[in-house]
């Protein structure tokens, strides 16, 4: 099959595996399979700086998110406070360790490991560390970046504020803390994080 | 272009505002119908989606080893499911908070916690709450199956739809842990002894675990197996 010899310029979608031929595409668009619809590769918008930037405002935003108290109720004459690793903590306390290791992953740790895996990998290309082990390094992060961002799951949080309030309002007074400021704000970088992140992109810097 | 089934296509596209461009595939000018990669020789890097030549074991780019199809996969898949449904029968059966109010211990079940949401007032709430806990779980493990049963029973579905709905499935899944975070913050900050007190009850653990098995199941799934057999079968849908 001599025609296909030239690899990089066929690719193939992941979802049904149909030869497609790849062009160039216009800035903010994407190319989209013909058969499944399925999303091939966009065009790469990734710039270094702004992720690094938005990656040390997460971080900083991070603190607060997570230590100051996100939802208050006053009760009869009695303050009632929780912040978000309170909160995993206490479900897990009460031996519902599955649901506590859930929120726990999915609120804290797991946004906390995509900004240091983004941090850590911006850093590499930045200061082209091209010595093996950082090189390693390198492919661990973008082999799982995949999954660490599938578990990151801060927007849904943010909803969750709401929801709890609402309910809880039929029982007592509720009040938002600064920590659901904080935590908002860094639901915001990391979105902005994300969109700016594009990880076809991240691997090309391996080919080189 | 004759004979390309690209015709409409943009209406379908499931995301967001960017431009979609249509690409052609490599057959377009041929008089063949759609070439598969496994035809080529070709394969995608199952970890950095590099492509590669499939006589090699290892990805040039990532060294992962590469595999060609995943044939198991479909067992994998169909046993994660079914123990999540049997999990997801258990999560709506049994209360999922336990709540004292004035001394009066009550358990809340998903539904019976939706349906008090109702009595109150708060129509919107009780909307977010419905789809997060009950409507996503039970659309996932419905559209799960019918994609494994299409795929292990080759039915003819239009797979093109299939596709579609796999894609809304991988991204609604995630909603179903509103539910556990609300839990954790309201038992967290309701604890005021036998006037008030919030309290996780068993079908919470079911509830985390059908979570996870069907994220599991949607991952496992070599969804390229569905689209050999539309090969082999050659319906264009
Ligand atoms: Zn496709
Ligand atoms: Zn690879």
């Amino acid at each position: 099959m001599h025609e296909f010899d030239d690899h990089d310029s066929i690719i193939l979608c992941h979802s049904c595996d149909l030869a497609v031929r790849k062009r160039a595409l216009p800035s903010s668009s994407r190319a989209i399979c013909p058969r499944c619809h399925t999303v091939l590769y966009d065009s790469p918008y990734c710039s270094i700086n702004g992720m690094l930037a938005l990656c040390i405002a997460a971080l900083i935003i991070f603190i607060p998110a997570n230590l100051l108290p996100v939802l208050e109720i006053h009760f009869l004459g009695s303050v009632r406070t929780t912040t978000v690793i309170q909160a995993a903590v206490t479900v897990w306390a009460e031996g519902y360790w599955v649901v506590g290791l859930a929120v726990m992953v999915a609120a804290v740790i797991a946004p906390g490991l995509l900004i240091l895996s983004i941090l850590t990998q911006v850093m590499i290309v930045k200061l082209k560390l091209h010595s093996s082990f950082w090189q390693r390094a390198y492919s661990t992060l973008l082999k799982n970046h995949g999954s660490i961002s599938q578990m990151t799951m801060l927007e849904i949080y943010v909803i969750s504020f709401l929801v709890s309030a609402f309910q809880l309002s039929d029982f007592s007074d509720v009040y938002f803390g600064m920590g659901t400021f904080s935590f908002t704000m860094l639901f915001v970088i990391i979105l902005f994080l994300q969109r700016e992140y594009n990880l076809e992109h991240m691997w090309s810097y391996v080919d080189a | 272009m004759p004979n390309t089934p690209i015709s409409a296509t943009n209406n379908l596209s499931t995301t967001s505002e960017a431009t979609v461009v249509d690409c052609n595939d490599v057959t377009t000018t041929k008089t063949q119908p759609h070439l598969q990669g496994q035809k080529i020789g070709l394969c995608l890097c199952p970890v950095c989606r590099k492509l590669n030549l499939t006589s090699n074991n290892h990805c040039r780019r990532c060294f992962s080893q590469l595999s060609n199809r995943n044939y198991a996969s479909i067992q994998q898949s169909w046993a994660l499911l079914i123990t999540a449904t049997i999990l997801l029968v258990v999560a709506n059966i049994y209360p999922i908070t336990l709540l004292t109010n004035r001394g009066v211990v009550t358990n809340d079940t998903i539904f019976s916690g939706i349906s008090h949401l109702v009595q109150t007032g708060m129509f919107p709430i009780a909307i977010i709450v419905f789809t997060a806990s009950i409507l996503v779980p039970w659309l996932k493990i419905i559209g799960l199956a019918t994609y494994l049963t299409a795929i292990s029973f080759n039915l003819p579905v239009s797979k093109r739809k299939l596709m579609v709905g796999f894609h809304i499935i991988e991204w609604i899944g995630r909603w179903s842990m509103l539910d556990l975070f609300v839990i954790s913050l309201t038992v967290a900050l309701v604890n005021m002894g036998q006037l008030l007190d919030a309290k996780p009850a068993p079908a919470a653990t079911a509830f985390a675990l059908v979570i996870l098995l069907t994220q599991l199941a949607a991952k496992v799934l070599d969804t390229r197996l569905l689209w050999d057999r539309l090969e082999q079968s050659d319906d264009t849908n």
